[in-house]
């Protein structure tokens, strides 16, 4: 957005790229309330500067989702947990 | 064994027991790593979820009330230490979003898709503990803030403020890792 912009009709609503920054996961976790959500957006849809910053953290967030589990066998604990469940039982 | 336990038992093994890797995946994430620890965790799980069987209602997800036993179960030790000391000195952290630096390289954060499950695995790990919990709670298990701050006694503040370093931490590690193996330049 250019200084030109600041103060004509919607654009004086814009808050801060610092703002969006501080917000950005909050935001992609759909964590803000109303209206704060609606800012963000209406921020990242015209700035340039904010737009692939934040679609650069959504992949990255998709990305954790997506790699963070991962299942573990250990032969060790089926052994341990199925001697607790017949000593149980 | 009475028939009536004989057959507990074997709806026990038949329903919770294929759930085992997948609780001690989330035991590692929780435990840094820690396979003792893990293992420990995942055992007193199961004994909880088995003397509770009889609240469990056939049919609905086992895996997710097994994993909520577990979480809760880890919390509550955690709690339980008071006297931790602080495991993460605060000022140390880097905020600097990653995309800063890879935006003239990677701005579209290709390199993450060429990092292996297991290293990112390691790094959720090697995160400090106040910081892994709720990446792990936020990420792993897609917990909201108010879920998270719930099961520490925490303010929401403080666990947004965590996650959201968390993440950049995170991140920064996997970047650096990228940049060491050559998967970005």
């Amino acid at each position: 957005m250019s200084e030109s912009d600041v103060g004509k009709g919607e654009a004086k609503e814009m808050i801060s790229c610092q703002e969006a920054l501080e917000k950005v996961y909050e935001y992609l976790d759909g964590e803000l309330g109303s209206p704060d959500q609606e800012k963000v957006r209406e921020h990242v849809k015209i700035c340039r500067q904010c737009y692939p910053l934040f679609d650069f953290e959504r992949a990255f967030l998709d990305f954790v989702r997506e790699k963070g589990f991962a299942d573990e066998a250990s032969d060790e604990l089926l052994e341990r947990v199925q001697a607790i469940v017949r000593d149980s039982g | 064994m009475t028939a009536p336990d004989e057959q507990r038992t074997r709806e026990f093994e038949s329903e919770a027991l294929p759930h085992l890797d997948a609780l001690y995946g989330l035991g590692l994430r929780l435990t840094g790593g820690d396979e003792s620890a893990a293992q420990d965790l995942v055992q007193e799980t199961m004994l909880r979820a088995y003397r509770a069987w009889d609240s469990f209602e056939l049919g609905s997800n086992c895996r997710s009330w097994l994993m909520t036993i577990l979480r809760n179960t880890f919390i509550n030790d955690y709690r339980k230490r008071k006297n931790r000391p602080a495991s993460v000195d605060y000022d140390e952290i880097a905020e600097r979003p990653v995309f800063m630096d890879a935006k003239t390289t990677d701005p579209e954060g290709k390199f993450f898709s060429r990092l292996i499950d297991r290293e990112v695995i390691t790094a959720i790990e090697g995160l400090p503990i106040d910081f892994r919990i709720p990446l792990v709670l936020a990420d792993v298990e897609g917990l909201g803030y108010q879920d998270i701050a719930d099961l520490f006694e925490l303010p929401v503040g403080t666990v947004k403020s965590r996650l959201f370093r968390a993440r950049r931490r995170l991140q920064r590690v996997l970047y650096e890792y990228a940049i060491e193996m050559g998967y970005i330049r």
